[in-house]
């Protein structure tokens, strides 16, 4: 395969697409990197799929290398292997193959030593940054020789969570939308490195003949130690650890500094007991529900009979009566009537907001369920992205936006989420999805949240733009690709809204363009100030382009006469590149005030002799008349004079 | 519904024109008769005008009246005689020359206001031409309809 040009990651890395490493990147396209800086470096770059972005917080947070880890050491657009625009992440090339291909019992010593101890100082230094991992899984932990311990692979190039298999999920994860699990908490790392922990124990998958329905489903109904553990025997040292590091709940799993000494985390005792089991099932769909976990998990998948089923009221009598559980059924039969005391009618929203507060009072430890899809609220925008060739995913995703959902469920949870920032989450992307116009809406909010997603224009066909100071230079080669496409869209729009700051929110608010007027005033404006800011170069087919299609802004004058002058004029300025100008020429707020005072003047005149021309039209009977009377009075004048002048000749004889 | 409006009474000077007309057959048979002659298009112009004025008999009647002057002095001068009047009538031009004037009258009567009517026309062809150029220049100029009545503000 030809390798194209060579383009640099900031500054100084290249990715050689003749080498791939396909075991390297945990499941992601990967190529071997070098560093122009240190030749001898070892490194990896992986390939950041165009609609799973990668995570820009780690990216911006590790900014320092962590042993154990494949830190992130630059990010930026690179010619593909397919000659398209590529994104990719650089990172340290791992010592060795991932854990996948070579899976073997591993003895107690080793497993704390070699993998437990090095990863969960790993785990401690990322807490430290506020940053999770969320992609330890087989194919991502890689092993040198051995007896090194354990490395870590890079989980930056995809949205969290969004490649971990169901098995190294806790439940609560696993059944989320794989694009809206979220970042999650460490917690959540310390359980995929018990499940690593087991299945290196074992030396094979455990529940490895299940699918991932199954698994979800075991482990919800027994859980996750019964249902991963079962019957295995372990080294009591690990089955104790394994207790902790896989309880459902996340605040009971030890914390990876705790699991830096396996004698204290071991002897950390976890108080949790085994779901109650009802005596009878409730069918909810195709789910014979047996307890209040699965119930909420069916109430959150099925959701047409999980509200036939409260609406019936059948679901509480069976929590009251099969399962015992009075207290909880007092809740949720308080939940449905409030349902119908408030929010009286038939709308399927009420009935939606209903059923995920009923999950949330049910399943505390539940993610967000809304409309058949679980989420957790910090995984809205990877989920967003996820939805965009998706029209009905996407319909739910909004109206559960709209209704500012997360604040609502985060309410009957308080101790287990920051409700005060998910409210005003919640209220932010209202407002978001809210804005109307071009810049507003879901395209907006998607962009939003998510800062590394490239803008989606089909002007930019397939260049990688997720900077809002590499549009202009983007704009002016696309536009010089394709002269007929207009530069902004409504993709274009919304990324450049939601990279902005305040400064260019008006221009961004009140742009106007569709179809038929491509370019007005405020569209000249915003990329005006985008090339003042952030390009200063000229921007000669823009230019061009922006001049030949000034017809719309240029119509908002009245003078013909000014009108040629102005086109003349910015055809003029198109060859010099700079776009402030040209929009000085249009807008032209004196000139502007004149042409309308003239533009006033001259109605007013042509009003005033459209009345006269319809006053002469109308005046025909009048003038005839008028002639008549006067044509008598000339001809008797006339005869009078004949009189006078025979009188005065008999007078003189 | 209203009551019937009396019209206005008009004071006719008739009676005073036939004493006028008999004292004059009375005491200048001779003058009579020649005026009457000379006058007769005049007369009937009076019976035959209909329109409030009599402007057509008005004119034949000055005309005529204008060519009568000289015969009437000739008859004055020849003593005011029968003799004289019939000679003066059976003069084919002085006859012939009071009827003509009549007749000139008339003409001018029926044709001045035609002539009138033609200039005011051409008047106010040239004004409404000259405003229809402004309006077109206008209309170019500020891109207007030119037809339509305009509001008055500039369109945006």
């Amino acid at each position: 395969m030809a390798t194209p040009p060579e383009t640099l990651i900031a500054g100084r890395y290249t990715v050689s697409l003749a080498q791939p490493m396909p075991e390297a990147g945990g499941g992601l396209a990967c190529f071997a990197a070098k560093d122009t800086h240190a030749v001898d470096a070892a490194l990896i770059a992986i390939q950041v799929h165009r609609d799973a972005p990668a995570r820009a917080r780690p990216l911006q947070m590790l900014v320092q290398p962590i042993d154990g880890l494949l830190t992130p050491l630059a990010h930026g657009p690179a010619p593909g292997p397919r000659g398209e625009t590529g994104y990719f992440v650089i990172c340290p090339a791992p010592p060795g193959a991932p854990l996948a291909g070579r899976l073997r019992p591993w003895t107690e010593a080793a497993l704390i030593s070699l993998a437990l101890r090095p990863i969960a100082l790993v785990l401690e230094k990322l807490a430290a940054h506020n940053v999770t991992h969320r992609a330890i899984r087989l194919n991502n932990v890689f092993e040198g020789r051995r007896g090194q311990p354990l490395v870590l692979g890079a989980a930056w190039a995809a949205p969290p969570a969004i490649h971990q298999p169901v098995l190294f999920e806790p439940p609560y994860s696993a059944m989320c939308h794989p694009a809206g699990r979220g970042d999650g908490r460490t917690a959540d790392d310390v359980y995929a490195l018990g499940v690593l922990l087991l299945t290196l124990a074992l030396g094979r998958m455990p529940l490895a003949g299940l699918d991932d329905a199954a698994i979800l489903r075991r482990k919800l109904e027994l859980g996750s130690h019964a249902a991963l553990i079962g019957d295995e025997r372990l080294p009591a040292l690990i089955s104790d650890l394994l207790r902790g590091m896989l309880a459902e709940d996340p605040e009971h799993r030890p914390a990876p500094a705790l699991l830096l000494d396996p004698g204290v985390a071991r002897s950390r005792r976890v108080a949790a007991r085994p779901p109650r089991r009802a005596q009878r099932a409730l069918p909810v769909g195709e789910t014979a529900v047996w307890d209040a976990r699965t119930l909420a998990y069916a109430l959150g998948t099925d959701t047409d009979q999980g509200i036939a089923a409260l609406r019936s009221g059948t679901a509480v009598q069976w929590l009251r009566r099969s399962l015992g559980d009075v207290p909880l059924a007092t809740r949720v039969d308080e939940l449905v009537r409030h349902r119908f005391t408030d929010t009286p009618g038939e709308d399927a929203r009420y009935d939606t907001l209903m059923l995920m507060r009923t999950i949330a009072a049910i399943d505390p430890l539940a993610p967000l369920c809304w409309h058949g899809t679980a989420l957790w609220p910090d995984g809205l925008g990877p989920l967003l992205v996820a939805a965009s060739g998706d029209s009905t995913l996407a319909g739910k995703l909004e109206d559960m936006v709209a209704a500012e959902a997360a604040a609502g469920w985060g309410s009957l949870r308080p101790e287990r989420c920051d409700l005060a920032l998910l409210r005003l989450e919640g209220r932010q992307n209202r407002a978001f999805l809210a804005t109307p116009g071009l810049a507003g809406g879901r395209t907006r909010l998607t962009y939003l949240l998510n800062p590394l997603l490239p803008c989606a224009s089909p002007l930019l066909a397939d260049r990688w733009v997720v900077r809002l100071s590499d549009v202009p230079a983007a704009l002016e080669a696309a536009i010089g690709a394709n002269p007929k496409a207009a530069p902004l869209d409504a993709h274009m729009a919304a990324f450049i809204a939601a990279r902005g700051d305040s400064r260019i929110e008006a221009e961004t608010n009140s742009l106007t363009a569709n179809t038929q007027n491509p370019m007005n005033v405020p569209e000249l404006r915003l990329l005006a100030e985008l090339q003042v800011r952030y390009h200063p170069r000229p921007l000669p087919a823009l230019a061009a382009w922006i001049a030949g299609a000034a017809a719309p802004m240029i119509a908002l004058w009245s003078n013909r006469p000014r009108r040629r002058e102005l086109t003349e004029q910015l055809k003029a300025l198109a060859p010099a590149g700079q776009l402030l100008p040209m929009l000085a020429l249009l807008e032209d707020p004196p000139g502007r005030s004149a042409d309308a005072a003239g533009a006033r003047l001259a109605a007013e005149e042509l009003n005033r002799i459209n009345g006269e021309l319809a006053a002469i039209a109308a005046g025909a009977p009048e003038r005839r008349s008028a002639a008549t009377r006067l044509g008598q009075e000339i001809a008797a004048g006339a005869g009078l004079l004949a009189l006078a002048v025979m009188l005065g000749l008999a007078v003189l004889g | 519904m209203p009551a019937a409006v009396r019209p206005p009474r008009r004071h006719s000077l008739v009676w005073l024109q036939g004493l006028g007309c008999g004292a004059m057959v009375a005491l200048v048979p001779a003058m009579a008769l020649l005026l009457g002659v000379l006058l007769l298009p005049g007369v009937l112009a009076v019976l035959y005008d209909q329109q409030p004025g009599r402007p057509v008999a008005r004119t034949v009647l000055l005309c005529g009246t204008a060519a009568a002057i000289a015969p009437a002095i000739a008859l004055w001068g020849a003593g005011i005689t029968v003799d004289a009047c019939l000679g003066l009538l059976g003069d084919l031009r002085v006859t012939g020359t009071a009827w003509s004037a009549a007749a000139v009258g008339w003409i001018l009567a029926e044709l001045a206001p035609v002539v009138v009517l033609v200039v005011l026309d051409a008047i106010t062809a040239t004004r409404a031409a000259r405003l229809r150029a402004e309006r077109d220049k206008l209309a170019a100029e500020w891109g207007f309809e030119a037809e339509p009545q305009i509001d008055g503000n500039a369109r945006e």
